[in-house]
């Protein structure tokens, strides 16, 4: 309980304050007005955007690594065993989150969307956040991961969930900067991430739903 | 020889030790025993098990992450500055972008609002069945460990 607490309180006040801050930003504000720059500029721009935000995922990736490894070692070794189940619910969430998100905004003048309106996108950024660090993790042990005993023994630095997590978001952060292809497989990471995430009940190994069996006399 | 013997010695054999030396019968048993229990297990050559998720993994490479840390944020930050742009506009920057996500799904709300009852419906069946088949996906136990 208190791991779980650990773990998902700062979570959950980093999702809430996005949540906040997207609700409460200017409706018409636009902050990449054109401001006569040529499109070298333009890509520069898009490209130190990807940067700084490869900052955010390092920092959150670590945090998340140094509060619960275990749980992100799990996520990861899942998304690794049963990839095809873990890309298919991906899906079917996102399309369960965005069909529930409208049917939720619908429900806002009877007053009772909001709050859950709220709800369903703090789960959805933690969901996110949650599946992208275990996707960071999945990657660099698949690239940089020890494949021996004596590998992993000579091994000074590069050995561990947190180097393989770094090692993770370097390799996608680096991928990322590529214009298309970029965006395409950040998109399709974020879909293996967030069916990871359920999968595994954010890798605490616990089933979503309690199985009732019939009580034998 | 006497079976009572026998027994005896079966009962309790380190008391009745003297029992193997007039005894061929218990004697013999004994020796079987003897080397049975002498056979060692085999050797388990652990390079050759395959490498356990856990292991090394607790390691904290911290001269890798900070350095590592450390060149990602020179690299934004000099990127940032090239660019002209501060931190704090890449952070309206993702508001905006996520302001129009919130556009879209208004839009989509108020579509469904004034569509006809027949698209309602399909609706509100899309949402079941999608819904439906998240359950029946989350309800599958995860392999990763058994894998």
């Amino acid at each position: 309980m208190r791991r779980m607490l650990r773990l998902f309180l700062p979570l959950t006040v980093v999702a809430a304050s996005m949540v906040t801050a997207m609700v409460a930003a200017p409706f018409e504000a636009d902050v990449h007005t054109p401001q006569g720059f040529a499109d070298a500029t333009t890509m520069l721009q898009k490209t130190a955007v990807s940067a700084a935000l490869l900052v955010a995922w390092m920092i959150a990736a670590v945090a998340l690594t140094l509060l619960s490894g275990r749980e992100i070692r799990y996520s990861s070794v899942e998304m690794r065993a049963s990839a095809l189940h873990c890309f298919a619910l991906g899906l079917v969430a996102l399309t369960s989150f965005a069909l529930t998100a409208i049917v939720l905004n619908y429900l806002i003048p009877y007053h009772v969307g909001v709050p859950l309106l709220f709800a369903l996108g703090v789960f959805a950024i933690l969901t996110k956040i949650y599946g992208m660090v275990a996707v960071f993790h999945a990657v660099g042990t698949l690239i940089a991961g020890s494949r021996t005993r004596d590998q992993l023994a000579g091994r000074k630095w590069l050995r561990g969930d947190l180097a393989m997590v770094v090692i993770g978001v370097l390799i996608l952060g680096a991928i990322r900067l590529i214009p298309i292809v970029g965006l395409i497989v950040w998109s399709l990471t974020s879909v293996f991430g967030i069916g990871t995430a359920l999968a595994t009940k954010f890798g605490r190994r616990e089933p979503w739903f309690l199985a009732f069996r019939a009580v034998e006399s | 020889m006497n079976k009572d013997d026998c027994q005896r010695y079966l009962e309790d054999p380190e008391a009745n030790a003297a029992h193997l030396r007039t005894c061929a019968k218990c004697n013999a048993e004994a020796m079987a025993l003897a080397e049975k229990a002498d056979v060692e297990a085999p050797s388990i050559d652990l390079n050759a098990l395959p490498l356990a998720p856990w292991e090394g993994s607790s390691h904290r490479a911290w001269p890798l992450v900070l350095g590592t840390s450390a060149v990602v944020v020179i690299v934004a930050l000099a990127l940032l500055d090239a660019a002209g742009m501060s931190p704090l506009h890449v952070v309206e920057g993702s508001l905006t972008s996520m302001e129009a996500i919130r556009t879209q799904l208004n839009r989509a709300a108020n579509s469904l609002r004034a569509a006809s009852l027949g698209w309602q419906v399909a609706f509100a069946l899309a949402f079941i069945v999608v819904n439906g088949l998240l359950i029946a996906l989350l309800r599958r136990a995860p392999r990763g460990i058994d894998a």
